[in-house]
């Protein structure tokens, strides 16, 4: 393909990149030298590994992209490298090099050795490392050394895409090219995203009922109807949520089925969007769609057309789906309670002989102290640690009655913690169990207040402080 | 790994256990053989679920997909039992899909390198248990540059060979793995997703919002999936005990008291299926192998099969006795003689007691199991669970009563249109446990609602909208007076008929709850210990530890320990050095002065001699050493020679 064809064709694949494209398309042609090393980097979503993906796929150039989210070490990209390299010149030549040389590459030198081997006499070859920001258990060195492998090899490109440019002295070099992808801007990303609009009608409607109604006429008003609804969206949304293509996108198609539900159902025509968008203001109005969830409830408020629903702010309630032995429960409940409690006032709330609603709630609630000294709820701050007994004796301290000493109960507690439910503070042993360990709860106020009122126990009445 | 091995010595126990009864005693083979199966019916609507899911969820491979179908299973805080469960999930999978599947659990994935590992071992090796030829590797590796072994390419490569739809990987224990790695895996799993079709499942045990938000936005992205909530392990119990304990067909019959106790444990402390049905194969066992009599539960006993033994162990029996002085009352001697001397004649009378005992011990299980129905068929609440209605009557103690009254009162009021719905229920119930004549009451209810010409239901005389208010002003008071009204000709003919229907159930319940203690070899048809079950499964490891420290004569026995002038919890020389500290290390606080704590043990333990005390400062030292060992001490910073208290007796 010609340069001219190829840019052509990714201009109207990728909107509002076109000077990216150029610029490609001039520093990596077939016959001309292209720079050693690039820094391509811009935020998530705006498009870099999508464009270089599509222009080194059309521009044939031998070349071998590696996605290096995929690698979890270091030596396991160095060698992706080498194999990726060898397939692409494998399949660009169509030939079988010899891989019997490049069996290992341990480490950096290796690489070196094994590409410089591999394209020696070789002509352009250029190699894309995507991503690699991201990869894990990346030595400090590496980046840099990466940079420097155009020096020994004249006839490798590098391409390193980053979320955020390389800085200088990650590289040891004064100055490297780089190739920014800004992000897009409100007209770019709503001019993207109008490209290809969604249908309305599922099934376009029957030739009988309105004959006059082509198809063309239809994509006419999707498009129409689409581009006002998207700009409605980013707007109310999206502007303030995820500004990124990717989540504006879902967000849009997350509202668009039940935001043309009325066109439907025939209660508006598809020109009506003013109307349209006052029924369905609901939909702009509420969080939901913009949260990420992994289960899709896909319930749309089926509320009466004709009365849009006001936004409710209802939440979860974060019971417990399976309800827990009886003193699994308390358990955890005193668990909490030693938490958030100072040790010294467990005399106070749990010696079985004092009356404890006299001594509950010490704190003076009176407005000129709250204002003196504003003192944070204990159960906003973080669970403090506390030693095994302790849990215990708060526990025996809950209970009406004795609780035999049977090793169910410790059985309980290393149920718990590999529920995360406990939580060993400090990096202990193995062995839950052992000894003069720490803990910590792993869940807050509102489970436990769940937890206390399915055992009939109100839990911020044992709370220093109490709860408002 | 270890979990896997402790199943298979666990099921190969009960293996051993059925395998030396199953020839003798097949009904109670049959019934640890329900366990496991009522166990799977309860789980398999929701495996089911799951298995469809799976199905669509891969059902257009070709489609590329933006996330990864995942699936929640939320199996409840059960953990010992997510085991069997995803074991099962497994097979059902691979039977009715094309996927591999693949359990990982969080002890065997402290990182991300060690899950992938793991991971490729698992899917890649499920071919070797296929077929063998399979064997030699790819090319590449014996030449050209070898795949790491957490490369997700060994994945790949497997499945150009086995062209499976779906990847299924499930996360047993989703709650104990890192959140980060599981962050990472999503990551990775997504990135690969146009090459692998993978499919997550993770086993949550508190809720799928927790879960949620563990997991950061952008992971969430990367998912897309469904809820499936396991059935709650109380109700599998439920299924477990009508099936096993609570069952007809069952020779041996678990008694209340243990029964009471397993349940409790439930309820209490475990909610673990599986420790239930090891409760009971554990009853069954100890039953068996401890109890000489019980050979008499073998069917089919010849006289020639048995010792002498054991016609002197069922002579031994306290019910035996009760059997005897029976009969003396009663002014037989010639036959309690005849029971004495002639093991013939005390084989004849055990055949035939152990006939009737079984036959009244189904039939009070099938009652406990008829009036249960009429409480479910009636609605009468509170709703109380067989288990704990079988345990009642199984005591003894259901004649007479509130439940057992309760209901027939309410039987009393029934309208027509429940009338049906009960004879209904009760007609599955009907058999040789149960023979109430219910056709007739059937066709003679038939009878009269066909006659009955207005819409709404008969009533009988008892119920209360038959009766009406009347208020009276006499003498400025307002008297109120019950009024039955008059009752129609029909309504006074149905009446009748729920009244035989009452009487002949209340007989039906007087003669099948009777106290199982009462009858003869009870001891061989009820196994009721509660001893070997607490100290196999209830253990107390801490109290025996405090309490052989703070009364070792209890365990010595020896007659120098027996405390100071009769006293038994003074201090004496004699005892064990380590049992004098612990005493005093229990009457002191958070932090102990330990050179304190010497001085007041060498004046208990030691002499007085000068000369002697390097002697006595050894045993201490050893001692301290000791509790430090046991966990009980340690060393503190807070303040110099002093060691800090960890455990207090009694938690
Ligand atoms: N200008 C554009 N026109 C059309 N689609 C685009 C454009 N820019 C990005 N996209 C789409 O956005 C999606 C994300 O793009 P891509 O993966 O290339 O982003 P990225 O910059 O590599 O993000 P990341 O830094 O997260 O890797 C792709 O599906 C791509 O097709
Ligand atoms: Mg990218």
């Amino acid at each position: 393909m010609l340069p001219d064809e190829i840019i052509a064709q990714l201009i109207s694949e990728f909107q509002c990149r076109d000077q990216h494209i150029q610029y490609l398309a001039a520093l990596y042609t077939a016959h001309l030298p292209s720079p050693s090393f690039l820094n391509v980097h811009g935020l998530t979503a705006t498009g870099k590994s999508s464009i270089l993906r599509s222009y080194f796929h059309l521009s044939g150039i031998p070349h071998a992209m590696i996605n290096v989210r995929e690698c979890v070490t270091a030596r396991h990209l160095l060698e992706r490298v080498v194999a990726s390299s060898l397939d692409a010149l494998d399949e660009h030549h169509d030939e079988k090099i010899d891989r019997r040389p490049y069996a290992r590459t341990e480490n950096l030198s290796a690489l070196c050795v094994n590409l410089a081997k591999l394209l020696e006499g070789r002509g352009k070859f250029v190699l894309v490392l995507d991503a690699v920001d991201k990869l894990r258990e990346a030595g400090g060195t590496l980046i840099a050394a990466l940079g420097r492998l155009g020096e020994s090899i004249p006839n490798l490109s590098l391409i390193l895409t980053t979320t955020l440019p390389l800085p200088p002295s990650s590289l040891h070099h004064p100055s490297t090219p780089t190739l920014s992808f800004p992000p897009y801007t409100r007209p770019q990303l709503l001019a993207i995203l109008t490209h290809n609009p969604p249908k309305t009608f599922l099934t376009a409607p029957s030739a009988e009922d309105s004959p006059d109604y082509t198809p063309d006429l239809a994509a006419e008003d999707d498009a129409w109807l689409w581009s006002r609804f998207i700009s409605a969206v980013f707007d109310s949304l999206s502007k303030h949520t995820g500004r990124d293509l990717l989540s504006f996108r879902s967000c849009c198609m997350k509202l668009w089925r039940p935001f043309v539900e009325p066109v439907m159902s025939g209660q508006f025509g598809t020109r009506d969007f003013s109307r349209l968008i006052i029924n369905r203001r609901h939909l702009f109005q509420l969080e939901d769609s913009v949260l990420d969830r992994i289960i899709n409830t896909g319930e749309t408020p089926t509320t009466n057309p004709l009365e849009p629903s006001t936004p409710s702010k209802k939440r979860i309630a974060r019971t417990p789906a399976h309800a827990l032995p009886f003193y699994t429960t308390h358990l955890l409940i005193a668990a909490y309670l030693a938490s958030y409690n100072p040790s010294r006032t467990d005399i106070t709330y749990f010696m079985k002989h004092t009356d404890k609603r006299k001594n509950r709630r010490r704190t003076t609630n009176t407005v000129a102290n709250a204002t003196k000294a504003r003192k944070i709820s204990r159960h906003l701050l973080t669970p403090s640690p506390f030693p095994l007994d302790r849990l215990l004796a708060i526990f025996r301290a809950l209970l009406d009655g004795s609780v035999p000493q049977v090793a169910d109960v410790y059985t309980q507690i290393a149920t718990l913690t590999s529920l995360r439910l406990l939580v060993r503070a400090g990096a202990g042993s193995n062995d839950a169990l052992e000894g003069g360990g720490r803990w910590r709860v792993g869940f807050g106020w509102e489970y436990v207040r769940a937890l206390g009122r399915s055992v009939n126990l109100e839990v911020g009445e044992y709370l220093v402080g109490g709860v408002d | 790994m270890n979990l896997r091995r402790r199943k298979n010595e666990r099921q190969s126990v009960s293996e051993r256990a059925n395998t030396t009864h199953t020839r003798n005693y097949p009904s109670d083979f049959r019934s640890t053989a329900t366990c496991g199966r009522s166990k799977k019916s309860a789980s398999d609507a929701v495996q089911q679920k799951i298995v469809d899911f799976i199905s669509t969820a891969t059902s257009s491979p070709d489609e590329p997909k933006f996330a990864i179908p995942a699936g929640l299973i939320v199996a409840g805080p059960s953990i010992a039992s997510h085991g069997p469960f995803f074991q099962r999930l497994g097979q059902n999978i691979k039977d009715e899909t094309n996927s591999a599947y693949v359990v990982l659990t969080s002890g065997e994935s402290p990182n991300l390198k060690t899950l992938l590992k793991n991971l490729i071992k698992k899917v890649t090796s499920h071919v070797e248990d296929d077929d063998d030829d399979d064997l030699d590797r790819p090319a590449s590796s014996r030449h050209g540059p070898k795949l790491l072994n957490y490369d997700l390419g060994h994945v790949q490569e497997w499945r150009k060979k086995n062209r499976v739809a779906s990847i299924v990987i499930a996360f047993q224990d989703s709650e104990a793995f890192d959140a980060g790695l599981l962050a990472d895996i999503v990551d990775l799993f997504n990135s690969w997703l146009d090459r692998l079709p993978f499919v997550l499942l993770f086993g949550i045990a508190t809720s799928a919002e927790s879960f949620e938000d563990r997991l950061a936005g952008r992971s969430l992205r990367y998912l897309e999936g469904e809820k499936f909530d396991v059935t709650q392990s109380d109700d599998i119990i439920e299924k477990i005990f009508s099936a096993t304990v609570a069952s007809t067909a069952s020779r041996l019959h678990v008694g209340p008291n243990l029964c009471r106790r397993m349940l409790d444990r439930q309820k209490d402390h475990v909610q673990n299926v599986q420790d239930f049905c090891d409760g009971l194969k554990y009853a069954y066992m100890s039953h068996f192998y401890a109890s000489y009599p019980t050979i008499f539960l073998r069917n089919g006993l010849a006289f020639e099969d048995l010792p002498a033994e054991a016609f002197e162990a069922a002579r031994n029996l306290p019910s035996f006795r009760r059997l005897v002085e029976d009969k003396l009352e009663d002014g037989r001697p010639g036959n309690v003689r005849q029971l004495l001397e002639s093991d013939q004649h005390l084989f004849q009378q055990i055949t035939k007691s152990m006939e009737t005992g079984q036959h009244a011990l189904s039939t009070l299980s099938h009652a406990a199991q008829v009036l249960f129905s009429i409480r479910a068929s009636l609605q009468i609440s509170p709703s109380i669970r067989l288990s704990s209605m079988w345990t009642r009557a199984a005591a003894g103690d259901m004649v007479g009563s509130p439940i057992l009254r309760e209901t027939m009162l309410s039987i009393k009021k029934i309208s027509s249109d429940k009338f049906v719905d009960l004879l209904a229920a009760l007609s599955s119930l009907h058999g040789d446990f149960f023979n109430m004549d219910l056709d007739t009451l059937q066709q003679e209810l038939n009878s009269l609602i066909e006659k009955n010409d207005t819409s709404a239901p008969l009533r009988t005389q008892h119920d209360v909208r038959n009766d009406s208010l009347r208020t009276t002003v006499v003498a400025q008071k307002v008297l109120l007076s019950k009024h039955k009204a008059a009752l129609s000709e029909q309504d006074r003919a149905y009446s009748d008929l729920v009244g035989r229907f009452h009487d002949q159930l209340e007989e039906y319940f007087e003669s099948a709850f009777i106290d199982p203690q009462s009858i003869f070899l009870s001891e061989v048809l009820i196994y009721d210990l509660k001893s070997p079950h607490t100290e196999v499964f209830q253990p107390k490891p801490r109290f025996a530890i405090e309490r052989a420290l703070a009364t070792p004569h209890d365990y010595l026995g020896c007659d120098c320990c027996s405390g100071v002038d009769g006293n038994e919890a003074a201090l004496a020389a004699t005892q064990p050095a380590t049992a004098i500290v612990y005493q005093m290390y229990v009457e002191s606080g958070a932090l102990i002065n330990v050179s304190d704590l010497w001085s007041a043990f060498n004046a208990i333990a030691g002499d007085g001699e000068e000369d002697n005390e390097p002697k006595t400062m050894a045993l201490f030292q050893r001692a301290l050493a000791e509790l430090k060992y046991i966990g009980l001490v340690k060393p503190s910073r807070k303040k110099t020679d002093h060691v800090s208290k960890i455990m207090w007796k009694g938690l």
